[in-house]
């Protein structure tokens, strides 16, 4: 049996659903974040997945944007940890933790 | 590939933009080598958004395209315009403000610069990537933005908070993307709609799924409900000239982006997401309204009082043509420009008492009448009274949304714009019935000196950026056809005839 779209399709959803019940079920700031990497590992991996077999649905299309994207994403992934550590860093200086239930300074 | 248009020129504003953040990082980094102070950071910031806005205007046309990545037509030169003013006002109007607040100044305007590069480049894009390049650029000078008040507390807080959730709906609105260009086999919108438009049945369930993922992202980032839980939050950590950007540039890119996609390359399948976003206008203008009934802080006031407005807005996404478009782009500007005022109005009032609480306004009318005036006037304009700029724009939106089939929504729209009537005139009540703290007895004899020493001025630079933003309130009330032609002609591009 050969590997088709639909199987990386598969792993990548699961990634993805196991990124954002992550993201959304942990307190830890930094928890939170490693599942928006995973979310966007998942994206990655359906993007690469769809330009390898996008041929085979459509010749005309350039598969190559696909690739493209990827590099993006991991770039602005790397960024946005940047950004999120920094923020992490700045909150826990003053509140000595980055558990999300307990920075609760505004409430509705 | 060798017809692509690679005129640089064409991006003159952008590199304005991006050229003017860097020299204001630099300048500040720099600054005791060039022995200038930090005022002239303001004045950099505020040069380059005025050489970015003027030369956008260069670019009023049909169809240039820089590569078939960026678009430079009228749609385009409309926001660019429109952004480059706001960053000006937002500029001008918190120099007080960021030079008594903010440490890391330079960092804080170049962010500032930078959202607004973003936010053109977002309603410029012609491609996936470019699309999603804009919204990250416009999203993370937001979170360092939002948590530049390092000394307080609640600003990294809101920072933390948004990036998190920030990041999870980038995540989401990214698999959106990639399940739309499986569907379609491009990143380009014009393939993409080429695609659809020859059927999608084979492609089905995956394109259904990019869209609802599509929606929520983008939902996020013009925060609609059920996707808003960080507005207020990240609006009330925010330093105010940021929850100023935020409630105005990052919201019209979004709106932009919708208009770009939903009406062009997505069309052909608007049975699909047409509903979700009904559903969605429906949730926001309710649940945002009801809010901010019970707000007590102004910052947090504003927050749901937008959230509210973007539910108005998402009607005109819903009945997509070219009138709610240009009825969309119409009420937008008369958006910008009135909460524009607003919150310029409210960083004077904040740079003299330094409190954000409503019942901080009580008695403004008696120690600072002017700037109680360009309150009232801009609540009531948000609210759609007439003569403001409010009530034109929103009575155009409503009827375009109204002719596109959507009765219900606009009666719905129309019993919440009375319900937001109640809350800002709330903070009119504060300043205009209720007595100044500190009144001095009414039987005292001296009580006319006294009521004279309660009395305070804002800056002249409020004076200015205040006062300007009344007049146009009161110009677009009055006669909105400059604006109305200007929005008909941007959206002339999307819709050809």
């Amino acid at each position: 049996m050969s590997v088709t779209l639909a199987h990386y399709l598969a792993v990548s959803g699961v990634v993805f659903g196991i990124g954002i019940a992550v993201a959304l079920s942990k307190r830890n700031a930094i928890a939170v974040l490693m599942g928006v990497e995973l979310m966007l590992n998942a994206v990655n991996l359906t993007f690469l997945a769809f330009s390898r077999f996008s041929a085979a649905f459509s010749e005309n299309s350039a598969p190559i944007a696909g690739h493209v994207f990827v590099v993006f994403v991991l770039t602005v992934a790397a960024a946005e940890a940047a950004v999120a550590l920094a923020m992490a860093v700045l909150v826990y200086r003053r509140r000595e933790t980055v558990d999300l239930d307990r920075i609760n300074l505004m409430r509705w | 590939m060798s017809d692509l248009n690679f005129d640089y020129s064409l991006l003159i504003p952008e590199f304005i933009l991006a050229g003017t953040a860097g020299v204001v990082l630099l300048a500040d980094a720099f600054r005791r080598e060039l022995r200038v102070s930090r005022s002239v950071l303001p004045g950099i910031a505020a040069v380059g958004a005025l050489a970015a806005g003027a030369t956008s205007l260069l670019f009023v046309n049909e169809h240039d395209n820089f590569a078939s990545l960026v678009a430079v037509d009228n749609f385009t030169t409309f926001f660019r315009v429109l952004f480059a003013a706001t960053l000006f006002v937002v500029v001008l109007g918190s120099y007080e403000f960021v030079s008594r607040e903010i440490r890391h100044q330079g960092e804080f305007y170049a962010m500032l610069v930078l959202m607004t590069l973003g936010a053109t480049f977002l309603a410029a894009a012609q491609e996936l990537l470019t699309a999603y390049i804009g919204i990250e650029l416009l999203s993370f000078s937001a979170y360092v933005a939002v948590s530049l008040q390092k000394h307080d507390p609640r600003s990294g807080e809101a920072g933390l908070k948004y990036v998190l959730l920030g990041g999870v709906a980038s995540a989401i609105l990214l698999y959106g993307l990639s399940l739309i260009y499986g569907s379609a086999g491009s990143t380009s919108y014009a393939e993409i709609g080429a695609r659809l438009a020859d059927g999608t049945e084979d492609v089905h369930l995956p394109l259904l799924l990019g869209l609802v993922m599509l929606i929520a992202g983008l939902g996020f980032k013009a925060s609609a409900v059920p996707f808003h839980m960080w507005t207020p939050d990240a609006y009330e950590g925010a330093p105010l000239p940021v929850t100023a950007m935020l409630s105005t540039v990052s919201k019209a890119a979004a709106f932009a982006l919708f208009l770009r996609f939903f009406s062009g390359p997505l069309l052909p399948v608007v049975d699909d997401w047409r509903w979700m976003v009904a559903v969605i206008a429906l949730l926001t203008m309710v649940v945002g309204n009801l809010i901010a009934v019970q707000q007590h802080n102004i910052k947090r006031l504003l927050a749901y009082s937008s959230i509210g407005q973007v539910g108005f807005m998402l009607m005109a996404i819903t009945t997509v043509s070219d009138a709610s478009a240009s009825a969309l782009l119409l009420h937008m500007g008369g958006y910008l420009i009135t909460n524009l005022a607003v919150f310029m109005a409210v960083i004077a009032f904040y740079n003299h008492t330094g409190t954000e609480e409503i019942s901080g306004f009580r008695g403004l009318a008696e120690t600072n009448p002017y700037l109680a005036l360009v309150i009232t006037a801009g609540l009531f304009s948000l609210s759609g009274m007439p003569l403001l700029a409010g009530f034109t724009t929103k009575f155009i939106l409503f009827q375009a949304a109204a002719d596109g089939g959507y009765l219900w929504l606009v009666s719905i729209a129309v019993v919440m714009s009375t319900v937001s009537l109640y809350y800002y005139l709330m903070v009119v009540r504060q300043m205009y019935v209720y007595e100044p703290a500190g009144q001095p007895d009414a039987d005292s004899a001296t009580v006319h000196d006294e009521r004279r020493e309660l009395r305070w001025r804002v800056s002249p630079a409020s004076y200015v950026t205040t006062g300007a933003l009344l007049l146009a309130i009161v110009f677009v009330g009055i006669y909105a056809t400059p604006l109305l032609t200007a929005a008909d002609r941007a959206v002339a591009v999307l819709f050809p005839a």
